[in-house]
């Protein structure tokens, strides 16, 4: 009598804990709020066993024009769409013509760029096409 | 009669982990300082610590059998201790325990995972659950109800019941994210949640330390122009007025960008204004190749735009609904008035 009761009390703490869980599942499929235009790039990271980066480009177009990043460092106009790794990084090109610890700082910050969510998928945050009662893309998670 | 079974488990996992948490720790040291040469990175053919695939047939073999290959090395490559000699026989041995570890802690922790979800499944529980009949907690008792054999399937069904705890905690997440799916205005972003600083954003993982030291969009902002849509930021005033001024050359802060002052009018349908396209304020930003000729064929006439194209991302949407103002701001665009057309009715009775 005695162990079934304490056995009950072990069930009722695993319900418990399975409700908690349940509940951080479901905070995390609550919706982001990080600033318009903050581009997630999850090409390679969730791959690698790093978070995905956020890029906050509302930081940058404050310190350069759209041309020197789209025009001269040859950044396209869509999120993941540029293929950036580490190594064109170190070798100058992409974020490294900057990211090179003379215009801005260097590569050994990994956490400052590594810095989603793990597992948040490329996106243009709150870019109109998220918004779309009927998504055009997967939605986003 | 399950109850030993289960103080068993946990004595097991409490006891067990707490002494061989010692000899992981040395076993740690050992590692680090002599086999991760190899067996961090595979060379030579070294099972990779945490590389369970490469480890299983190792482990088949035994414990004892690892010892001996680690004491007195493995042609072809292994040396002898790992070519440390004097390293003493037991912290050699706690370095395999150390690496055995890293691919079976893994599938340990997976199966306490399972055990104690499966129970909770199995109990009353889910008989309660499927007397009330709501149907996600129905189809979980049903997927508990089977037997559950091989690992597989039990994981399936312990998925299943925590998909149908969701299901019944809250309801199914709406179009856009939302909770409540019947909330005003669920599309648009409350006062509260915007320009959130990077902890707090969503996206960031506030448990990154340089989630932390990253700048708050706010805090840079300050006295900037303020706008309804996307930062909320006037950015073309911002930069007109010299409330900021972002370098046109990647090192010259002198560079000066070279700006076109050029409107082109575009004139659309219906009643809405006609679209004054300012050459000005995109070239105070961009460069010319940035929109010829790849998102604007540079002649008259030669650009089917629509705002269906604009919202999926084409034409101006390549930016705006991105980055710069979205549409939302339908006015600053649709800026030019023009001579609306006069209702059927009036016209008739003009005519009279």
């Amino acid at each position: 009598m005695y162990s079934r009761h304490r056995f009950r009390g072990l069930r009722r703490s695993l319900a418990a804990a399975i409700v908690m869980l349940a509940s951080i599942a479901f905070w995390l499929s609550q919706p982001a709020y990080a600033e318009y235009g903050d581009v997630v790039i999850n090409n390679y990271s969730d791959a690698a066993g790093m978070r995905p980066v956020v890029f906050p480009h509302w930081f940058h177009r404050m310190r350069f024009r759209c041309k020197v990043c789209h025009a001269d460092l040859g950044f396209q106009f869509k999120a993941g769409g540029n293929q950036i790794n580490m190594l064109k990084i170190i070798d100058g090109q992409f974020c490294g013509a900057c990211h090179n610890g003379d215009v801005a700082w260097s590569v050994e910050n990994c956490n400052l760029c590594h810095s989603a969510k793990p597992g948040t998928p490329t996106q243009v945050h709150e870019s109109t096409i998220q918004k779309l009662a009927a998504p055009t893309e997967p939605a986003r998670k | 009669m399950r109850t030993p079974i289960c103080f068993a488990l946990v004595s097991l996992l409490v006891f067990g982990h707490g002494m061989a948490h010692a000899d992981l720790a040395k076993g740690k040291a050992v590692y680090e300082k002599t086999c991760a040469v190899c067996h961090a990175s595979g060379l030579a053919g070294a099972p990779k610590y945490g590389d369970a695939a490469g480890w299983a047939p190792r482990i088949k073999g035994g414990v004892a059998a690892l010892y001996g290959s680690a004491l007195n090395g493995k042609p072809p490559a292994m040396p002898k201790k790992g070519g440390a000699l004097d390293t003493p026989d037991a912290e050699i041995k706690s370095a395999v325990d150390y690496m055995v570890a890293s691919v079976q802690t893994k599938a340990d922790a997976k199966k306490d995972e399972k055990k104690p979800e499966d129970k909770s499944a199995k109990s009353d529980k889910s008989v309660e659950a499927a007397a009330k009949s709501p149907p996600a907690a129905q189809a979980a008792a049903a997927a508990t109800a089977a037997p559950a054999p091989a690992a597989a399937p039990s994981q399936a069904a312990a998925g299943a019941a925590a998909a149908g705890a969701v299901a019944a905690a809250a309801p199914s997440p709406a179009i856009g994210g939302n909770a409540d799916v019947n909330a005003f205005n669920r599309l648009l972003k409350p006062a509260g949640k915007r320009n959130l600083p990077p902890t707090e954003d969503g996206i960031h993982d506030p448990t990154n330390d340089g989630t932390a030291a990253l700048q708050p969009p706010l805090a840079a902002y300050g006295n900037l122009p303020k706008s309804n849509a996307g930062n909320r930021i006037d950015w073309v005033q911002a930069i007109g007025g010299k409330k900021i001024n972002p370098r046109w050359d990647r090192l010259d802060p002198k560079a000066e960008p070279v700006v076109m002052d050029l409107n082109i009018i575009r004139e659309v349908k219906g009643s809405m204004p006609d679209v004054v396209y300012p050459h000005k304020q995109h070239t105070e930003w961009l460069d010319c190749s940035n929109c010829h000729p790849a998102i604007f064929v540079p002649q008259k006439g030669a650009n089917q735009i629509s705002m269906a194209a604009i919202l999926l991302g084409q034409k101006c949407g390549v930016c705006h609904g991105k980055v710069a103002f979205p549409v939302s701001e339908c006015r600053n665009c649709h800026s030019k008035k023009k001579d609306l057309p006069v209702a059927a009715a009036q016209k008739t009775a003009e005519t009279k």
